[in-house]
């Protein structure tokens, strides 16, 4: 605290006029320069960030926990100093999984909070809804939760917008690559979200094994009876599904087979996977019906970040140590793992758009740098000035109870006919504290 | 063939669940002549207080019982304390405090139970029975929601035919004065209205949540598909009820089954449906009374 009071002092004594040696970095903020109010949503001791996340309704089991990860990250991290003296303000809001309570609730964070960028707004037609708003307004959209292609394919139409985790498209492809080569026999039928999250996933999945495919099944979110698209797949004699869904139908799905005594070998996109979530959700029918969690032993899924059942993992322990000392209530989750990896993206972000970030140099640095940072997730981003998509690989796991085992390391591609190959980086190093160190890249 | 015999099966439980529901709808209309859209959070309501039960280490029957319990006395309450206030006005007017309370009550779930998604259990199997090499699409508890649905039918049935409490239920809903002409204590027939729908409609809700998710907003879609079914059926008639909620059912279930991306175009079908039904026959399938409109 004195630090950021020293540097308060000095910025009005001396009341520079911005300029000098930005050397940014660091956690101190003790640099010769001074912090301004450089932009909108900047003061000389804090940043305030936005997001909107479902707490409520059919999206929020485990989608709910992500902020509170970012939350927990950003709390300690205020704590060891903030990022060059300033402490991040994190304000997310609810919006339900609904693009018009979206659209509302963005509105509230860009005009009447003020924030200096969104970070990590979850969902694919939610934040359809506010991308024209956002870009529109100039408001840096970092990271959205969401696979989508829309974030990062076309950064002329969105130069604000910034994908992160790995496009459904590719995650298809590299589980298509898997397919072929390990199961080139199965018949594969497919279960699709019907929007973007299921087109995009079998666009990519088709570029490898389109002849292998006997059906393809979409479900609308909000219809819980996915009796007929399970007895379809059934029937098409699929004796390997994957699954484009949300964690609730994986639930449904594997009900709905267990009814049918349907039984192929599963493989359920990174989204719609997480063990612990799915066994907590089927948890109150273990009343003698059916064994929770071992449901799902067996199925296949992918990773683009480390997990909560790798204790051993140094990432993992670090989050886990940000967890215990600044989270609320509840166990460290895969999910709140994703909201503090997303958190250190940004932090990274912001200490290499320099000491007095604004907004457009936001964007530069990420588009500048963001293609060297290291941290949590397994392989490098892609960002440039051409492209906003966000990590680009996936390794794939088979789920044995509520733990993984790794089956196939990192893969690496891109969208488009990009071929896959195998990453040969080495995992990144925990920095101290677990609070990046980046370069001022603007000035 | 297989997947047609899954389709239809799939189709025939939940059709007997939006009967389910399209029963306590008629119940009320019958014996209040009003349409009470609060009915889908009431039942929530009591799926979540049975779940409380259940989690707590009661048995499914017991929380069952109580659950069927707090429905009829919520449905009484609401009853006297805030419908009797715009009964005999405008029929808008009830028609907008019901919708009014079903916003309310949903509301009261969230903040007191929580907005999370939760599995209900059932007291019956998951798993369809075995057909030759085959499991279908018809378990332990499809048997157990058919058979409560046709019961709950059957009591209804008798009540309004054999009784003399259904007759002055239906009397007093029909033509108020003259039933309290003739003896009829008004008031407390149409609270016992009430009481009995709301049983009815959480039933349903138990029935609807086996073996499924729920959260506050569990049941909207089936206040549209009830509804819909009540009206296939005339509103007027449990029979009729149980029909459109089957005729319902087996519609969408093939329509998502067998049209391309027909999941999506489950709700738009059901619309259509009631549509085609209302022109052709503007009482209902099975209206025995159109003149007869109070």
């Amino acid at each position: 605290m004195t630090v950021i009071a020293a540097a308060t002092a000095a910025s009005t004594l001396a009341a520079c006029g911005g300029g000098g040696d930005d050397s940014g970095g660091g956690s101190g903020g003790g640099d010769s320069s001074a912090n301004e109010a450089s932009d909108i949503g900047i003061t000389e001791t804090s940043i305030k960030l936005g997001a909107h996340f479902p707490l409520t309704g059919v999206a929020a089991p485990g989608y709910s926990e992500i902020p509170t990860g970012a939350q927990a990250y950003f709390d300690c991290l205020n704590q060891a100093g903030g990022v060059n003296g300033r402490e991040i303000e994190y304000i997310y809001r609810d919006d339900a999984y609904n693009p018009s309570n979206t659209s509302q609730v963005v509105n509230q964070l860009v005009l009447e909070d003020e924030v200096f960028a969104i970070v990590g707004g979850l969902g694919t037609p939610t934040h359809s809804a506010v991308l024209d708003f956002l870009n529109s307004e100039g408001v840096p959209d970092l990271f959205v939760s969401s696979g989508s292609l829309l974030w990062g394919d076309d950064p002329e139409t969105n130069p604000y917008t910034f994908g992160w985790q790995t496009d459904y498209m590719s995650e298809g492809k590299i589980i298509g690559d898997y397919i072929a080569e390990n199961f080139p026999d199965a018949k594969v039928g497919l279960f699709l979200q019907d929007d973007d999250f299921g087109e995009d996933g079998e666009a990519g999945i088709r570029e490898y094994i389109d002849d292998q495919i006997v059906a393809a099944e979409r479900y609308t979110p909000g219809n819980t009876n996915v009796g007929p698209q399970i007895a379809a797949l059934q029937a098409a004699g699929a004796d390997f599904v994957v699954g484009f869904n949300v964690p609730s139908y994986t639930a449904l799905s594997q009900l709905t087979a267990l009814q049918l005594g349907y039984d192929p070998q599963w493989f359920y996109s990174n989204v719609g996977s997480d063990p612990t979530l799915v066994g907590n959700l089927l948890n109150n029918f273990s009343q003698g019906q059916v064994s929770d969690a071992s449901l799902l032993d067996g199925a296949l899924t992918t990773d683009y970040l480390p997990t909560v059942d790798e204790p051993d993992n140094p990432w993992v322990q670090e989050f886990q140590r940000i967890w215990d000392e600044c989270g609320g209530e509840g166990e460290l989750t895969n999910y709140r793992i994703y909201g503090m990896s997303q958190a250190y993206t940004t932090v990274q972000a912001l200490q290499a758009a320099g000491q007095n970030p604004t907004r457009d140099g936001l964007v530069e640095a990420i588009e500048t740098a963001g293609s060297e940072w290291e941290g949590p997730v397994l392989a490098p981003f892609r960002y440039s000035a051409d492209s906003h998509m966000g990590t680009a690989g996936m390794s794939i796991s088979r789920i044995t109870g509520t733990t993984t085992e790794q089956v196939e390391p990192v893969q690496l591609t891109d969208i488009g006919d990009a071929e896959i190959e195998s990453y040969d980086g080495e995992p990144a190093e925990v920095p101290e504290n677990g609070i990046p160190n980046e370069e001022s890249v603007v000035d | 063939m297989q997947q047609f015999i899954n389709v239809t099966l799939t189709g025939l439980t939940e059709g007997m669940v939006y009967a389910a529901f399209a029963l306590a709808l008629v119940l009320i209309w019958r014996s209040t002549r009003i349409v009470n859209f609060a009915q889908g959070s009431m039942a929530a309501a009591t799926a979540f207080i049975a779940l409380a039960l259940i989690q707590a280490g009661w048995s499914y029957w017991a929380a069952l019982v109580v659950a069927l319990v707090s429905g009829f006395v919520m449905g009484a309450v609401i009853e006297r304390v805030v419908v009797r206030r715009v009964e005999g006005g405008p029929e808008l007017n009830a028609v907008i405090v019901t919708l009014g309370l079903f916003v309310a009550i949903q509301a009261g779930i969230a903040i007191v139970f929580g907005s999370s998604f939760q599995s209900f259990p059932t007291p019956f199997g998951l798993q369809g029975f075995q057909v030759g090499d085959n499991r279908i699409a018809f378990t332990p508890t499809s048997l157990y929601v058919i058979g409560a649905v046709l019961v709950t039918m059957g009591l209804l049935v008798a009540l309004f035919r054999f009784t003399r409490v259904g007759l002055a239920m239906r009397a007093s809903a029909f033509g108020q004065e003259v039933a309290r002409l003739l003896g009829v204590r008004v008031g407390r027939m149409l609270t016992l209205g009430w009481g009995l729908a709301a049983v009815v409609g959480s039933l349903a809700g138990l029935l609807i949540a086996g073996g499924e998710f729920i959260y506050p907003a569990y049941m909207d879609s089936l206040i549209v598909f009830g509804f819909v079914a009540a009206v296939l059926g005339g509103l007027d008639s449990p029979i009729g009820a149980v029909v459109g909620g089957l005729i319902l059912g087996l519609a969408l279930s093939y329509v998502s089954g067998y049209v391309p991306r027909g999941s999506a175009l489950v709700n738009v079908s059901a619309l259509v449906i009631l549509m085609v039904v209302l022109l052709v026959r503007p009482g209902g399938l099975f209206a025995s009374s159109t003149a007869r409109r109070a």
